[in-house]
């Protein structure tokens, strides 16, 4: 089978895989040698489906010993077509796709064939020939393969810039339920093992100047949402605990889309993607709001409103709290402001030295007022024209079905990271 | 009252001198460009003249007022080749200058939001063609690049490929503007190069398009096709150059 063979099979399997940012590492260039790592990270292209397009994603291969119900590659799947590189195949493609521009670096997952050690090491031998041989310096994600030798999996950190090992059900039951030869110890303890490595690396740094960096960008995880019946309350508060506990970078999200034969959830497809896409707003929420988990859901009421953005959801059920008087609030209050995100709640605090700030300013900065217009004042001005009554506010805020509903916007609501160098940051997913 | 200015970015920031000196009004005074502006009767018209001693006052005085932050953002403005730019500049920095410091972060004031418009409108395209430029390889292993970008961002995009692509010969090649960067591995030099006809590519060349094509189609999640998205995050105007959107 040819490379470009290989290539259709192996994108075409790897394409489920939400995790394709390239952010969050800044790979300095070396002189005479290929590539460097941007920070804000760099979309290179949008697939048809309107996905940034940064990282090279492949799967190694996508035979697999194991039988993971929620998963395309999985052994009973009869109606997969079947291919595996070799390590030069993977390095030669991504030098190529690198000089070329295509891509801003590789992000390799496999499934596991003969023995999750077997494929560890295949993919070990692909990031160090890149390092090592190529002296490549573009991005590298790598998964590290469940059941491997931690061994392995820490040699490989050194190469790499994220590593991510995926937690795929949020529960144990679960785990036993659809990826049986999977068990949640092969996940945790990696992912441990490579948080510690990552505090001990960064130590070393400081004290010795040539020590390699160890993950560098840090690791990341997925959470398969919708092929169990976790509430979601219960996946945010995983969330949480993996960024506080685990200090990982990003959890990624995906909705469990039924593959091949005998799916296990028969869920709506669009309600499947609307939930994850709410999910990841929560998320948002948790990582660059200051909200925690509690906030956004609680047991009582554990699932977020599928009508409304999480943040109207909480802003709704604080009422006490409104409104907010843009000219005195802190940055923490402003960005707690449904219609208001990071980009425009500095512009309003770096207008407000200034001078008071007025409605129609707020518009010119980019609030959007539809919005934010119930829940603040402007020099004691209010607009909402209504009482802050949690029922009302909520037939206010409902989001009117999109025209075409299963065409829905999964990216447009995000609101963009600020950044001050090169213009606005590609949010890639 | 209408200044006229020859269009270069020094012609502008010596107009700006001119305006100040001459306390121009930022509500009805313009400043155009010569070979743009269409006499009116009724219009005074001011001849400014490029000078860089006036240029290096206005440079020198918008750095110590406002730091060198706010200067790069206007000569990103600048490089958006808008026909009001000058206009856009000075009633900018007229407003600027009475707020002093952080002035132009001043984003409620409705000219300093306009010039920096001008600004985001750049900094958003150059970040976009950092991903967007695609190279090829030609048979004397030189990665050459066409593109043809909205503004003027030939040299902003130049330092981030010398750093990433410093171990390989490329040409970035504006074509609109017919102007390139080359470079040999070691430095950068800018000269006029019009259409190239004909360009031969490496043996390899084709196969590696070709398999970048097949993976763009492949990685797209068919049931989740979004024309409309894709369209907004990769606009039309850009797909002439791009490998992926070029099958035949
Ligand atoms: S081990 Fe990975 S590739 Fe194999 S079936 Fe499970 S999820 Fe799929």
């Amino acid at each position: 089978m040819d490379a470009l063979k290989k290539l259709e099979i192996l994108a075409d399997a790897a394409k489920y895989d939400v995790s394709c940012s390239s952010s969050g590492s800044e790979r300095k260039s070396v002189k005479g040698a290929l590539g460097n790592a941007a920070l804000p990270g760099i979309c290179h292209s949008f697939a048809e489906d309107g996905r940034c397009i940064s990282l090279l994603k492949i799967l190694y291969t996508n035979k697999c010993l194991y039988d993971c119900a929620y998963c395309i590659n999985r052994a009973s799947n009869p109606d997969m077509q079947r291919a595996e590189f070799t390590p030069d195949e993977v390095v030669d493609l991504t030098i190529s796709f690198y000089r070329r521009n295509y891509i801003e670096g590789l992000f390799l997952s496999s499934g596991v064939v003969r023995s999750p050690d077997y494929t560890m090491e295949q993919l070990l031998a692909v990031v160090k020939r890149l390092r090592e041989r190529e002296r490549f310096n573009g991005y590298i994600h790598l998964k590290g393969i469940p059941g491997a030798d931690p061994k392995l999996i820490e040699q490989a950190g050194l190469y790499v810039d994220r590593m991510s090992i995926n937690i795929e059900l949020p529960t144990t039951k679960s785990l036993r339920l659809l990826a049986p030869e999977k068990n949640r110890n092969e996940m945790i303890a990696p992912m441990q093992m490579i948080k510690e490595r990552i505090v001990e690396n960064k130590s070393s740094i400081v004290r010795y100047k040539h020590t390699p960096a160890f993950v560098p960008a840090g690791q990341s995880t997925q959470l398969i949402v919708g092929a169990t019946d976790e509430v979601d309350y219960k996946i945010i508060k995983i969330s949480e605990a993996l960024y506080n506990r685990m200090s990982l970078k990003r959890v990624y999200y995906s909705a469990y889309v039924p593959v091949g034969k005998n799916a296990i959830v028969s869920m709506n497809h669009t309600d499947a993607l609307k939930r994850e896409h709410r999910i990841y707003q929560a998320d948002w929420l948790l990582r660059f709001y200051g909200f925690t988990a509690d906030e956004i859901l609680t047991k009582a009421d554990p699932n977020l409103d599928m009508e409304m953005d999480p943040k109207c959801q909480w802003a709704v059920r604080n009422p006490h709290l409104f409104p907010m008087e843009v000219n005195k609030v802190s940055l923490l209050e402003l960005l707690r402001v449904p219609g208001i995100g990071n980009v425009t709640a500095r512009r309003i605090m770096a207008a407000r030295r200034f001078g008071p700030v007025g409605f129609d300013a707020l518009v010119k900065m980019g609030v959007v007022m539809k919005r934010a217009k119930y829940f603040v004042t402007c020099n004691g001005k209010y607009f909402g024209d209504i009482d802050l009554e949690p029922r009302k506010l909520r037939t206010l805020l409902i989001e009117p079905p999109k025209k075409g509903a299963n065409q829905l916007k999964l990216f447009d609501l995000y609101p963009n990271v600020f950044n001050s160098g090169g213009g606005h940051s590609g949010l890639s997913i | 009252m209408v200044y006229l200015f020859d269009g270069s970015f020094e012609g502008a920031l010596s107009a700006v001198y001119e305006m100040f000196y001459a306390k121009a009004n930022p509500e009805k005074d313009m400043m155009c460009i010569r070979t743009l502006y269409q006499y009116d009767i009724f219009d005074q018209v001011v001849e400014c003249h490029t000078s860089s001693e006036y240029a290096g006052k206005v440079t020198a005085s918008i750095i110590e007022t406002f730091g060198e932050e706010a200067f790069r953002r206007i000569g990103y403005a600048y490089l958006s080749e808008d026909e009001q730019f000058g206009t856009k500049l000075f009633r900018a920095l007229k407003r600027a200058y009475r707020l002093g410091g952080n002035g132009l972060e001043n984003f409620s004031d409705e000219a300093i939001m306009t010039l920096y418009k001008c600004y985001n409108a750049v900094a958003r395209e150059s970040h976009r063609m950092i991903g967007f430029i695609r190279f090829a390889e030609l048979d004397k292993g030189i990665y050459y690049s066409q593109f043809e970008p909205t503004y003027d961002l030939l040299a902003l995009v130049v330092p981030h490929f010398v750093d990433r692509l410093g171990d390989q010969l490329w040409v970035l090649h504006d074509t609109k503007r017919r102007k390139a960067a080359f470079y040999n591995k070691t430095d950068v030099h800018f000269s006029d190069l019009d259409p190239v006809e004909a360009l031969y590519y490496s043996s390899r060349e084709a196969q590696y398009q070709k398999m970048w094509q097949a993976y763009f189609e492949h990685i797209a999640i068919d049931e989740r096709k979004d024309k409309r998205r894709h369209i907004h995050m990769m606009p039309k105007k850009y797909w002439q150059f791009l490998t992926e959107k070029n099958t035949k």
